[in-house]
């Protein structure tokens, strides 16, 4: 198939795999010589190991512990702070102490039941607000930034302000549900360790490898095998498995397979990260807004893994797609004794877009103006400056996409429709709420530059098949196929000429991994950089390989210290319109309509795009008013997918969406990220729907119907 | 190595009511809840301590017919069956469709969920408030038993280890004039548990309350039901009046203790179970 428009849908790679089942997952792998492992986790919070007394383990069952690792005993990510195994202190309910290995997986967990270990407790913190009002002891602050305009000038503004509101938010976890539990299997040779499974980057578990191995870059080798979901849930956590498969396969020769199931990866697995936020912002006697502050405080759990850069990209996204004169903002990474937080589908932008966006609701209704209309007053546009001194260079399409859903949704007639209908309802009541956001495309200021500094390469066979020689993993989002589609269409040869096998170390380099929003831009340019440089090289019939680094187009210098420059290359945009209904008396949110538009330069496949809007929108929705996952003494309570709650089919309308075009220049026929973006709008839309609906303001996602029943009803009750 | 499980699955009902005299068994209906009940953990077949005796494909289990005014379920008809059945009053099938999902539905049976005894089971609002009365057969004859007496708490029913739920019969249901309301409130919207549920049933002459029931789910070890309470409201005209509600409302204020869970609230659980009472009492004025 020759592709005309890039935009137009082919069969994806993986669709008959898929679609007939038998595209196999690491837990339906079996080799020769393979044994299981189980992980004996920590039975409490925070504390010292006192003693250790194994069951008596029958013939070909062993035991593997932190004495077993070669390397140091840190999981290598950024700072060395997470065990592989646990052998002194435990700071978290399900931390891995150690690992018994053998070939029944009934023998395994009878064992288990048999290990006893002593513990010495300490006082554990449990709780995000513990945390704050201990952050100044030693350990408890795990990262800080602050920016923005100089807190003299806020002061003195402040001070001849007409008003002063302050308002306190609060985010919940989000868990990513990916529909394959995490799994890694070693594969133990003499010579090598292969590691396979359900991953994001490969460079990151190869990384990790190297470090707790101590061994050779030949020694192990990483290998993605069909992965079912990620989300950024396989971003970082599949590396500590990686390590416990790995050192347990060194220390039995055998290999050995980890596989979670569902209540087990619900509770010990990283999850988006609490937030608290709070803003102070001051206000002329019009409601128009003088000056703003922003403390963000977020939940690392146990170990600090990604946090500090989630951290960051929260901090960047602070003042949502606003032009907010005299803003300062500065957050924290804190330490908790819960299951570590980690990357997750927006990274740290979700918490800031919900709370800023509520914020500037409330803000509205203080002005009295419609929360739109307020939100379009200080909407940024092209060659303002971003609140970190950068610049959004590239034109911005929000008017007209805000213009666009005015039109298809009837807002002005919807809401007067919605207000009759509420006088009229005693029970149910209706409401419309909007969200404007954006996404800033890849790595945070100079990370592709220094630190990805990614590398792909194509390979030519004498038949002139193709192949993409990149370490980024299709976890379902179809770059299998969106990346194959760019270097067909760059080549001029058919679709079906293109391959992507299953990325392996051995065979790629490294473009680095699969986040941030990055593959389709980042990685997606250097392969049509390298099919351009293919193509002036063609011989047909020949063997032939190209590679192509990155380039870095200057821009204003992402300054870390200062917080300064140009924090991302390129800006994705959306806007969502909700319709939901209110049942009063549950306090149970039904959508009714779910409007969105998305602006990400240029979409390379509309149906992979389009699954990215659905699948992303309603995670988004979900996180505002529907998941809800919460920890008590340090332990996740909701251990199963049914408690937790995701949306089902019957939960999630039909998507109204539309994709506007606006090429950039730095993406593969201009195409920027997509895949964080649609996952943003979703729960600020939402509240502001049901705020609407209720004539109230809450100071928290997700919105559920305790949270709704709380404030209708609880109060009355209570005055009466 | 798996561990062995004896089954047995006869071809009629009378084998089946043998063995279950000659030795304790699990019985497996849809399976849907002993299924969870036992499993193990991952790569483990699931752990039954007694034998299995299967009992969905017994066609003495699966009918559904009417005498009288009465209604007679046979125990062993799935969710999507009744959906499918004309005699199946509409409140119920309306139960039905709040109930997981078709994969579940195709699988789970009305006298399984009974069996289940679960505080939250979505069959059990209704049932109580249609007086529905549990047929059990052994080898040594048939008994009927109230459901509000069958089921006395989680888990706990009033079955004998040699008996089997044949039917389920639900007296003068198919009598015109009656108002039946059934609400699940779950966090969403399939596949999920009740976190409180309500069922109101009403029977007016000219305005005249002649009979009036309300059961709550999931608020309690079991359904609450209070025959005092409604007792209360028999001869009233509609509308009542708010104050007639309110003695209502805080009647059952008192009895309704809900708990705190991974679910819900109590605080929730019972606000939101007295509003669906106030509703439905306030309703049809």
């Amino acid at each position: 198939m020759k592709l005309n428009d890039i935009s137009t849908s082919v069969p994806k790679k993986d669709h008959k795999g898929k679609v007939s089942g038998q595209l196999p997952y690491i837990s339906d792998v079996k080799v020769e010589n393979m044994v299981y492992g189980v992980l004996y986790r920590s039975p409490i919070a925070y504390g010292k190991i006192s003693t250790i007394q194994l069951p008596n383990l029958p013939a070909g069952y062993e035991v593997v512990g932190s004495e077993q690792i070669p390397g140091p005993n840190y999981v290598k990510i950024i700072k060395e702070d997470q065990p592989i195994f646990a052998s002194e202190w435990v700071n978290y309910i399900g931390e891995p102490i150690l690992m018994l290995v053998g070939k029944e997986l009934n023998t395994l967990y009878r064992l288990l039941n048999e290990v006893k270990i002593e513990f010495e407790e300490h006082q554990a913190i449990y709780t995000l607000e513990d945390a704050i009002y201990r952050k100044s002891e030693s350990g408890v602050t795990m990262a800080s930034y602050e920016f923005g305009e100089s807190l003299e000038i806020i002061s003195a503004i402040e001070h001849g302000a007409h008003q002063i509101i302050e308002e306190e938010y609060d985010t919940g976890y989000q868990e990513h549900v990916y529909l394959e539990p995490q799994g890694m299997l070693a594969l133990y040779k003499d010579d090598e360790i292969i590691v396979q499974g359900s991953m994001q980057c490969l460079y990151y578990i190869k990384n990790a490898l190297l470090s707790a191995l101590a061994c050779g870059e030949d020694e192990v080798r990483v290998i993605q095998s069909a992965t079912g979901g990620g989300f950024g849930g396989k971003e970082e956590y599949p590396s500590m498995m990686a390590c416990h498969v790995a050192v347990a396969a060194r220390a039995v020769k055998k290999s050995v397979m980890l596989v979670y199931d569902r209540s087990e990866d619900m509770v010990v697995t990283t999850k988006r990260h609490p937030a608290k936020i709070n803003y102070r912002t001051s206000l002329d006697k019009d409601g128009n807004i003088l000056s703003m502050c922003v403390d963000l405080f977020l939940d690392a759990g146990a170990n600090e893994g990604l946090s500090s850069v989630v951290l960051q990209r929260a901090l960047l996204n602070s003042a949502g797609v606003y032009k907010i004169p005299h803003f300062h903002a500065k957050g924290f990474v804190l330490k908790t004794n819960t299951v570590p937080n980690g990357a997750f589908r927006g990274f740290g932008a979700p918490q800031s877009f919900a709370g800023i966006e509520s914020h500037i609701g409330h803000l509205s209704k203080q002005a009295k103006i419609d929360p739109l209309e307020y939100k379009r007053k200080y909407l940024v546009k092209q060659g303002d400056p971003t609140i970190t001194k950068g610049n959004f260079r590239d034109p911005v399409l929000m008017e007209e996409m805000i213009e666009d859903l005015l039109y298809s949704s009837d807002y002005k007639k919807k809401k007067e429709d919605f207000q009759r209908f509420n006088q009229q309802n005693q029970r149910y009541k209706k409401g419309m709420g909007t969200s404007l956001f954006l996404h800033g495309c890849g790595f945070t200021g100079s990370g592709e530059r220094d630190h990805i500094k990614a590398t792909v390469k194509l390979v030519k066979t004498k038949n002139d098949h193709v192949s993409l020689k990149i370490s980024n993993s299709d976890m379902g989002q179809g770059i299998l196929t969106t990346l194959c589609k760019i270097v067909a269409k760059e080549l001029d040869i058919s679709y079906e000429q293109v391959f992507y096998p299953d990325p392996d170390t051995k065979e790629v380099p490294d473009s680095g991994p699969t986040v941030a929003s990055r593959t389709t831009m980042i990685v997606g340019k250097l392969l049509e950089r390298a099919a351009r440089k293919l193509k002036t090289q063609w011989l047909s019939g020949v063997e032939q390989e190209v590679e192509e680094h990155y380039i870095h187009r200057e821009m204003i210098p992402w300054n870390e210290k200062t917080f300064t420059g140009d924090a991302y290359p390129a800006y994705s945009w959306g806007v969502n319109f909700v319709e939901v209904e209110v049942d009063t008396l549950t306090g149970n949110v039904r959508l009714e309509k779910v409007y969105a538009n998305y602006e990400v330069g240029k979409v390379i496949d509309e149906r992979i795009m389009k699954g990215q809007i659905d699948g992303g929108l309603a995670q988004g929705l979900a996180y505002g008013y529907l998941e809800k996952m919460t920890s008590k003494q340090g332990k996740i309570q909701q251990k199963s997918i049914s408690d937790y709650g995701p949306p089902t089919s019957l939960d999630v309308v039909p998507i109204d969406s539309k994709v506007f075009d606006n090429p950039y220049t730095d993406g593969p026929y201009g195409a920027k990220g997509a895949g964080e973006l649609t996952l943003i709008g979703g729960a600020p839309a939402v509240q502001s729907a049901i705020e609407n609906a209720l004539q109230t303001s809450f100071q928290q996602i997700p919105i559920t119907p305790e949270v709704i029943i709380n404030s209708l009803w609880t109060k009355e009750g209570e005055e009466g | 190595m798996a561990e062995k499980v004896t089954a047995y699955r006869f071809d009629r009902i009378d084998e089946t009511l043998s063995q279950l005299n000659r030795e304790d068994c699990a019985i497996i209906a849809g399976g849907t809840d002993v299924m969870v009940l036992h499993k193990s953990r991952r790569g483990v077949p699931p752990k039954f301590s007694k034998p299995i005796v299967f009992i969905d494909h017994l066609s003495e289990l699966k009918q559904v017919y009417q005498t009288d005014k009465d209604l007679h379920i046979g125990a062993c008809c799935t969710y999507t069956e009744l959906l499918e059945h004309p005699l199946i009053p509409t409140p119920i099938k309306s139960a039905i469709k709040t109930i997981a999902a078709p994969a579940i539905r195709n699988r789970g049976t009305v006298g399984g969920n009974i069996c289940n005894a679960s505080p939250a089971g979505d069959m059990l609002p209704l049932l109580y408030v249609y007086n529905a009365k549990v047929l059990l057969r052994s080898v040594n004859g048939d008994r009927f038993v109230a459901i509000s007496d069958f089921i006395q708490g989680p888990r706990r029913i009033q079955r004998l280890h040699n008996e089997i739920v044949t039917e389920i019969i639900l007296p003068s249901v198919l009598e015109e004039g009656t108002h039946v309301i059934f609400e699940k409130v779950g966090n969403r919207n399939a596949d999920a548990i009740a976190k409180v549920s309500f069922a109101g049933f009403m029977r007016i002459n000219k305005e005249r309350i002649e009979d009036i029931r309300f059961a709550f789910g999931a608020v309690g070890p079991t359904m609450i039901r209070s025959r005092e309470i409604e007792k209360k409201l028999v001869g009233k005209t509609l509308p009542l009046a708010d104050a007639e509600i309110d003695t209502i409302v805080a009647e059952f204020d008192k009895i309704i203790r809900p708990i705190d869970d991974q679910r819900s609230t109590a605080v929730y659980r019972k606000t939101v179970a007295l509003n669906l009472l106030r509703y439905f009492l306030s309703l049809k004025q």
